[in-house]
């Protein structure tokens, strides 16, 4: 909480609604999916680990999907991430089916609409943090951008660890990293998977607090994945899931 | 950034890096080394026997240009008749004999008269001519390897020898006896191998070597002025193949352990390569990378590759002073462009695999 806190004001405009009190309108969703059904095959045995998933974000809301373990909580991520291809149903992100796009289609538009977050960080041990940051920038394809560089890795308090890697780094700092790697190139909507579930308490809170600041402060679309019910205080509404299936969706507390 | 990705990638493991870079210099050095060594040795036998002065070498009928394999010896009258055909200035007849001790090498039987006649004579660096039955010459490379001055004796054919002689590299053989003392050992009485002709002109040559096809048919003969085309390793039976043959296996194991490193790289590299998808990469991306590091490991296998090459050359050359081996760069590239293909094709089905897994099993992969 105290790193957070000394976080300056952001200086970025990001998709959807901007700045504090954010006002949810009726507008079309940033995401959505419709009877969304996704099959794993173990041999010859189909095994459904979403069956018939529907589920709407609004732009500049932010969403926790709870559920036990194998109740298709990650499944949902990958495929409304386009890293993972629908069985049936579809798939809206931003107006875009992914069910109907190739795969080449939806590397695409993950790499322009979409940022990921994940629980083991996931950052590439070769790398220097800005490495790690600034590959993102570099696969975007716009090059790199020092002015956005900064911004983002002020905001998420990493300006003086970026010539470290990974190894030299403690888990909240990579998190951090991770936040930053996903988010540099503005996308539509942050996925992130069990993003505290490696962190101790107290970075926990340190990103989560990032979280709901990038939501409230810039408007970001957010969907997390997690375990830890105290999470859920960050974002606007809480869905829960259960063998494949979404059994609500309530407004946070 | 992709340059700062495959630099690091490749620091990451240097170990690795360095088996890599190895394998590679290996193969460029194998490549470089095998054409150089053959190349190198027709090249300077070629010229030797260009060095004899000679126009035309006469030698048995089917009688192969490896000097040291030539079959039975032609009796010494040939040169008497041939001496007396037009055009013909001078004929110098040479009995071969093969010495394995210590390296094969060819040894002259020498008539010092007409060999002088058509050679022009030796460049003596030391010593002087043959006195005596049992002198020889050799040349300063010889000399060198063999640590030999003027007035040692010098055990050849299980005979001992005065070194008489020590002259110029480049005529024909290293090493020079009496015709006649060589004829006694060798149980060759008036026999010689070749007989080296000199015309009266160069370009009376064809001309000659059509009189001596009338007096001689079946008998070989070969224009001294063609001997650096002949003394090619394609003109050798089953040189060229050999050559192709060590190629391919040097190539091969270069092939193999690029392969194999990319492979494990791949492996260890899978959730790595499942968060590059997840950030958007695609597939051409991610086998760009591959193969851009599997190039960059080449590149510097290849470096290393030449100076290894240069570096055995050199040993070669302390402990067989008489070899010669000819590193060309036209050789280099060649060998540097074959290793850039090889390494190529050998990191292609890692790249291809590696752009092909799937990203959700690549970001779970433990």
């Amino acid at each position: 909480m105290e790193i957070a806190a000394t976080i300056p004001a952001p200086q970025l405009k990001l998709h959807g609604a901007e700045g504090q009190g954010l006002e949810k309108r009726s507008v079309e969703p940033i995401l959505k999916t419709e009877n969304l059904w996704k099959l794993y095959h173990a041999g010859k045995v189909e095994v459904p680990a979403l069956r018939g998933v529907n589920f709407e974000v609004q732009p500049g809301e932010s969403v926790a999907v709870m559920g036990p373990s194998g109740c298709g909580k990650s499944s949902l991520l990958y495929v409304i991430g386009g890293l993972a291809q629908a069985s049936r149903g579809k798939v809206l992100v931003d107006g875009n089916d992914l069910t109907e796009l190739r795969d080449s289609e939806r590397t695409k538009l993950r790499r322009s609409k979409i940022g990921f977050v994940f629980q083991r960080f996931n950052l590439l041990p070769t790398l220097t943090a800005k490495g790690n940051i600034a590959i993102a920038q570099y696969i975007h394809g716009d090059g790199f951008d020092p002015h956005r560089f900064d911004v983002v890795t002020k905001m998420l308090g990493l300006d003086g660890r970026l010539s470290h890697k990974p190894s030299e780094m403690s888990g909240g700092e990579q998190q951090r990293v991770a936040i930053a790697r996903a988010i540099i190139n503005e996308p539509k909507i942050l996925l992130a998977d069990e993003p505290t579930g490696n962190l101790d308490t107290k970075n926990s809170e340190i990103v989560l607090e990032m979280l709901r600041r990038l939501n409230k402060d810039l408007g970001q679309t957010i969907v997390m994945i997690t375990h830890n019910p105290e999470a859920t205080v960050y974002f606007d509404r809480v869905v829960h899931m259960r063998d494949g299936v979404i059994v609500d969706g309530v407004p946070a507390d | 950034m992709m340059a700062e990705l495959i630099f690091r990638n490749l620091w990451h493991r240097p170990a690795r890096t360095l088996i890599g870079v190895i394998a590679i210099a290996v193969e460029v050095a194998l490549v470089v080394l095998i054409v150089g060594l053959t190349s190198g040795i027709l090249t300077e036998t070629a010229k030797r026997i260009e060095g004899v002065g000679a126009d035309i070498m006469l030698q048995p009928p089917a009688a192969s240009m490896i000097l040291g394999l030539s079959a039975a010896p032609m009796p010494i009258k040939i040169g008497d008749k041939v001496r007396e055909l037009k055009y013909v200035q001078d004929v110098a007849p040479t009995l071969l004999q093969s010495n394995s001790a210590g390296g094969v090498e060819v040894i002259y039987g020498i008539d010092q008269q007409s060999f002088r006649a058509v050679s022009g004579g030796f460049v003596f660096l030391a010593g002087h001519d043959f006195t005596g039955p049992d002198d020889v010459l050799v040349d300063d490379w010889a000399a060198k390897a063999k640590h030999l001055k003027v007035g040692d004796t010098y055990n050849l054919f299980n005979h001992d020898w005065n070194v008489v002689g020590i002259v110029e590299h480049g005529k024909g053989a290293r090493v020079f006896l009496p015709l006649e003392t060589l004829q006694d050992l060798s149980g060759s009485h008036d026999k010689a191998s070749i007989f080296w002709i000199k015309c009266t002109r160069p370009e009376h040559t064809e001309d000659v070597m059509a009189e001596i096809r009338t007096i001689l048919p079946g008998y070989t003969l070969r224009p001294i002025k063609d001997m650096l085309s002949i003394y090619t390793s394609t003109n050798i039976p089953g040189l060229q193949t050999f050559i192709d043959a060590m190629i391919a296996l040097a190539v091969s194991i270069g092939l193999l352990v690029i392969f194999l490193t990319m492979y494990t790289t791949v492996i260890e590299r899978t959730r790595d390569i499942g968060v590059l998808k997840s950030l958007g990469a695609n597939p051409p991306f991610i086998i760009r990378a591959l193969l851009l590091e599997s190039a960059l490991l080449c590149l510097g296998g290849i470096a290393a590759g030449v100076g290894l090459s240069y570096g055995a050359r050199s040993v070669f050359l302390h402990i067989f002073p008489t070899l010669t081996v000819l590193i060309t760069v036209d050789w280099v590239v060649r060998a540097a462009l074959i290793a850039l293909l090889a390494t190529i094709i050998g990191a292609s089905y890692p790249a291809w695999l590696a752009s092909r897994k799937d990203a959700v099993e690549a970001l779970t992969f433990d």
